[in-house]
């Protein structure tokens, strides 16, 4: 579903120029739960942004889910993220002025879904993660694993073909992070695809595959517990 | 269009909100006050005064020889003025619209003195004041040269004939037409008679704030005094030529008298509505300063407001919002914030009126100022907020995963 | 701690310049707008001659119509008629007393390259000069024998006597006015009350007369006034003997009075004189009578003019929005610095020393924001000269004193303080840990 051959990413200043990602590779199907993981530094970031379509790449092909997006201009980028991404950052990113109900309810606008729509999906994905009642909250007045299930929430609200984790337990103790991690696994026993990037090893193990990244290149990917994972 | 929303997270963080509209409330009371005043203000001073301000110029000569023979240097005057090139006609009178000084009498409808009269502006002419002045005599006749009287200081009755301005015949006789007044006869001085033979389209009387400035008789009466203002009225494009030729004249003319004063009808027309004009003036300025103010201010706190949500853009991009869709929500934004500052202004304006009704006698702003008045602003808001939502749009997607 | 924060001040207004400027800027537009107007009323509900404004009262019959109030609602004439002004003056109640009118004479210079001009006048009785305090350069005015006898005396001012005399002392000299001699018996020095209060009636803000001559020979002459003229019935007799005894008002009368039982005596005296007029016919109104001393009879007659109040109703809104704008640049400016803020409370500093700390630089703003709007101000009143400027008066109006230098600069502070309050109050609200974790 998620195709990347040979993606290199070079910055540019007068003096330097930086290879954030030199030939990277990476093949996602449908349903797996990937992570990324590797040192700071390594070109995580880069390859999250790209895989996001935040940032562009400077060669190599990216095909997400059978179209390539090379070449897309900002608008169609936005448009596409919109459609098929789901985005869970390490510090929730939620709006803080704009309660729960309300923060599901971005994305879901940009799809141009009407307003009982809407409030179907936000409704449903309130349930799911078990925060229906705190639907008029603001975030201030959750705690830091409420806030994440809050953003993973928005994220499948629009059922994207896949969620782009960052670090998702990052902010959180390790009793709230085992609960998040548990959710994810949960939602991707459902079917969805789920790409993870962290620098945690033990988080890592979460995954049924793991990718390491050093210096911009993919290094030994370990194919790892695919049925343990898939069954848990 | 994410009113709801927008709504809701303004409610949480009030202080741009309410500091923009608030800002954008106060200049719109004073913007709709101020041009309600220059608006009141500019009406007034267009107002034609009914006589031919462009070729009118006048003078006062002022004799003091005590033994002088008034009546003879007046008739003497008015000969050589007005046989003098360029001139076409000139007359000798009391004062001349917007002059800010003459006479005014009241005109009753039935003798008595208990009745209540009505103030009317008294010109005293002869029978070429009508044709110095270039007043438009629209029904009835002109005075005839042996109807007009020499009078002095002593002399206390008053003529039987008189010409009225339409003005005068309206207040006097409300519910007829003007021409109607035609061979009526008129009080003055509470029992003397005056029959009405003419009647003059316009001719304003000297205080341009009266309420009666309208209301103008021609009295059949030449006034000798050893001051006398003399009006001449030149051929189109002679009077600046004329003026210090006359002045000459008159002055060199060998009696003991002094000529001073001399003025044209357009300088009396100017420092008539001296202070009126100046006022216009400086409230347009402080109207376009004010604008000027509130529009940078609101360009200040909006790029605040959108600098302070960097982050916010940033997950807004990656979360699939296409520049536009950005540049809409700040655009939206504002206009909200506007829309409550022009409601708020809108009656901060009608209560700021009120009071200046009230305090100092204005009039009432006409009620399309306030629509007008809250375009505006809208236009200004949005206006400002565009250089700062255009900078927002630029925020880059890739500012979601960056930590902290 | 005081100078350490205005150090502070003024070391975070150099690292802030631009919004540190924006900030005076707003104050001192706001500023200059509003003490230009401020300035304009002040000078003009200014008190003319302190030291005796309380002393000397106007006097107002209502001799007027019996069917029509001489000024709504029920306002008495502001001028008095020859009859009342001179009965009045005989019957001499009051400690001084003076009686005047405006008229013009004709002055005929010796020497034949000197012309005749016309010089404003006014015909006035001897008490003019002591009651009103008029500043003479030589000699002084004349005494009630000149008034009595019909002196041909003249008081002249300054330019005139530069111009007829080359301005020496010309005490004593004659000087030919309408082709009389009258004897010079005082020349003025400068003399400007503003307003020009004697006189509201025909033009507060004029100059004032250049020539005083006694109020009998004015008489003699059968001058009549060249202010207002009024009558609401017509003159009975012929003639100026008519018109003296006419209802018409022409003139005006002031008494001196000290103390509030003095007033009460001479209102009591008025309203039986009036008694007695009605008696013969006259004064068909009820009693009206109304004595007011200088301050009084300036608001009364409304002397600031109505636009100059107008204006400064609009001026204070005005500074009402470029606060609204220092507000929103001061929340700007502790945004920028709340990394700053939230250090130092880390380090020990309490909410109150946070709020110091940015009162007195609100304060330091305000100060520049004063000084910089006196020269707003000075520059606004340029304007009004060259947009009134054909008005004899603007001159006077347009000059700037210390009081209001000073009221620009307290106005400066004071609203910036007010201004800073909101985000100040902010500043200080800011913890210090949720900064430390963003440097």
């Amino acid at each position: 579903m998620l195709v990347m051959k040979d993606i290199s990413k070079i910055y540019r200043t007068d003096t330097v120029k930086t290879h954030a990602l030199r030939q990277f590779s990476l093949f996602v199907d449908e349903g797996e739960f990937v992570s990324v993981t590797g040192p700071s530094g390594s070109g995580k970031t880069t390859f999250l942004n790209i895989a996001g379509l935040l940032e562009e790449f400077s060669s190599g092909v990216y095909e997400l889910d059978g179209r390539n997006v090379s070449g897309l201009n900002d608008y169609d980028r936005s448009i596409l993220r919109n459609e098929k991404i789901g985005f869970i950052f390490q510090s929730f990113n939620l709006i803080p002025d704009l309660n729960i109900f309300d923060n599901i309810d971005v994305p879901l606008r940009y799809r141009g879904f009407k307003s009982a729509e809407r409030r179907k999906r936000i409704d449903s994905m309130l349930e799911m993660v078990g925060l229906g009642s705190r639907a008029k909250h603001l975030p201030s007045q959750l705690s830091g694993g409420q806030q994440q299930r809050v953003a993973i929430a928005r994220a499948l609200a629009g059922e994207p073909r896949f969620l782009l984790a960052d670090e998702p337990t990052g902010n959180l103790d390790s009793h709230m992070a085992e609960s998040v991690m548990d959710l994810l696994t949960e939602i991707n026993a459902d079917g969805t695809t789920i790409i993870m990037v962290t620098h945690e090893p033990s988080l890592a193990k979460r995954a049924q595959r793991n990718i390491l990244v050093h210096d911009g290149r993919v290094s030994d990917a370990e194919p790892q517990l695919h049925l343990a994972a898939k069954s848990a | 269009m994410e009113t709801g929303p927008i709504l809701r997270a303004l409610m949480h963080n009030k202080t741009s909100f309410i500091l923009i509209a608030l800002q954008i409330a106060v200049t719109m009371a004073i913007m709709v006050n101020a041009i309600g005043i220059i608006q009141e203000r500019s009406i007034q001073m267009s107002r034609p005064t009914g006589v031919d301000e462009a070729n009118i110029f006048y003078l006062k000569s002022v004799v003091f020889n005590a033994a002088a023979n008034y009546e003879a240097q007046i008739t003497e005057d008015l000969d050589a003025i007005r046989n003098s090139p360029g001139v076409r006609n000139a007359v000798m009178t009391n004062t001349v619209p917007l002059q800010g000084g003459g006479w005014s009498s009241e005109l009753q409808l039935e003798p008595g003195v208990d009745i209540t009269g009505t103030g009317v502006a008294m010109y005293f002419v002869d029978e070429q004041g009508i044709d110095t002045f270039g007043v438009n005599l629209i029904a009835g006749r002109n005075f005839d040269a042996n109807e007009i009287n020499w009078h002095d200081f002593e002399t206390n009755d008053w003529p039987p004939l008189g010409i009225v301005t339409v003005g005068t015949a309206e207040e006097l006789y409300p519910d007829e037409p003007a021409e109607a007044i035609l061979g009526k006869t008129i009080y003055v001085n509470s029992d003397e008679p005056v029959t009405i033979i003419g009647v003059v389209e316009r001719m304003q009387a000297a205080w341009n704030s009266w309420s009666g400035v309208e209301r103008s008789m021609l009295v059949p009466v030449k006034r000798g005094s050893s001051a006398v203002r003399y009006v001449i009225r030149t051929e189109p494009g002679y009077r600046d030529e004329v003026m210090p030729q006359i002045e000459d004249m008159l002055a060199s003319s060998g009696s003991d008298r002094l000529i001073r004063g001399m003025e044209t009808m357009a300088d009396t027309r100017k420092q008539s509505y001296l202070e009126d004009a100046a006022m216009v003036k400086l409230l347009t300025f402080i109207v376009v300063l004010l604008t000027a103010i509130t529009g940078l201010g609101i360009v200040g706190l909006a790029s605040f407001s959108v600098a302070r949500r960097t982050k916010q853009i940033g997950t807004r991009r990656a979360l699939g919002a296409t520049k536009p869709a950005i540049l809409r929500y700040f655009m939206l934004e504002n206009f909200i914030i506007s829309s409550t500052g022009v409601v708020g202004g809108a009656m901060l304006a009608i209560a700021l009126n009120i009071w200046m009704v009230e305090a100092f006698n204005l009039q009432r702003i006409a009620w399309y100022l306030i629509p007008a008045a809250m375009i505006t602003l809208w236009a200004v808001g949005q206006l400002a907020v565009f250089g700062p939502a255009r900078r927002a749009t630029n925020v880059p997607p890739a500012l979601a995963t960056r930590s902290v | 701690m005081f100078s350490y924060y205005v150090k502070l001040g003024l070391s975070s207004i150099r690292k802030n310049p631009i919004l540190s400027s924006l900030m005076v800027a707003a104050i001192a537009v706001g500023i200059g707008a509003c003490m230009t107007v401020i300035n304009i009323d002040y000078i003009m509900s200014g008190n003319p001659i302190p030291h005796r404004s309380d002393l000397l009262y106007h006097v107002q019959l209502d001799s007027w119509d019996p069917n029509d109030a001489y000024d709504d609602p029920d306002r008495p004439p502001d001028q008095v008629t020859y009859l009342d002004g001179t009965a009045l003056l005989a019957a001499g109640e009051a400690r001084r007393q003076v009686l005047s009118y405006k008229t013009g004479r004709v002055i005929e210079p010796e020497g034949d390259d000197l012309r005749p001009f016309q010089a404003d006048s006014r015909s006035t009785t001897a008490g003019f000069f002591a009651m009103f305090d008029v500043p003479f350069l030589y000699g002084s005015g004349w005494d009630k024998n000149a008034d009595d006898n019909e002196e041909f005396v003249v008081v002249i001012n300054k330019e005139i006597n530069e111009r007829v005399f080359g301005g020496e002392d010309s005490v004593g000299r004659m000087l030919t006015m309408n082709g009389e001699p009258y004897r010079v018996s005082g020349v003025l020095d400068t003399w400007d009350p503003m307003p020009k209060f004697y006189d509201v009636t025909n033009g507060p803000f004029n100059q004032v007369e250049e020539v005083y001559f006694p109020f009998s020979v004015s008489i003699a002459h059968e001058l009549g006034s060249r202010g207002n003229t009024s009558c609401w019935r017509p003159v009975d007799g012929d003639g100026y003997a008519g018109f003296l005894g006419s209802e018409c008002i022409w003139m005006q009368f002031w008494v001196e009075l000290h103390g509030e039982n003095e007033r009460q005596a001479y209102h009591a005296f008025l309203d039986a004189y009036v008694e007695s007029q009605k008696a013969l016919g006259r004064f068909p109104r009820p009693m009206n009578n109304r004595l007011n001393n200088v301050m009084e009879w300036m608001s009364d007659q409304e002397v600031v003019d109505k636009d100059v109040r107008v204006l400064l109703g609009l001026a204070f809104l005005f500074l009402i929005v470029c606060l609204l704008n220092t507000i929103g640049l001061l929340l700007a400016k502790v945004t920028r610095r709340a990394g700053d803020i939230g250090l130092r409370r880390a380090l020990g500093a309490t909410r109150r020393a946070v709020f110091a700390q940015y009162i007195v630089e609100a304060g330091v703003i305000g100060l520049a924001g004063g000084i910089l709007g006196i020269a707003m101000t000075w520059l606004g009143l340029q304007g009004i000269r060259v947009l009134y400027g054909e008005l004899d008066f603007i001159a006077r109006l347009i000059e700037m004193d210390w009081a209001v230098v000073s009221a620009a600069v307290v106005l400066a502070v004071v609203s910036a303080l007010a201004a800073a309050l909101y985000p100040t109050w902010q500043a200080c609200a800011i913890q210090p840990a949720s900064q430390l974790k963003a440097l």
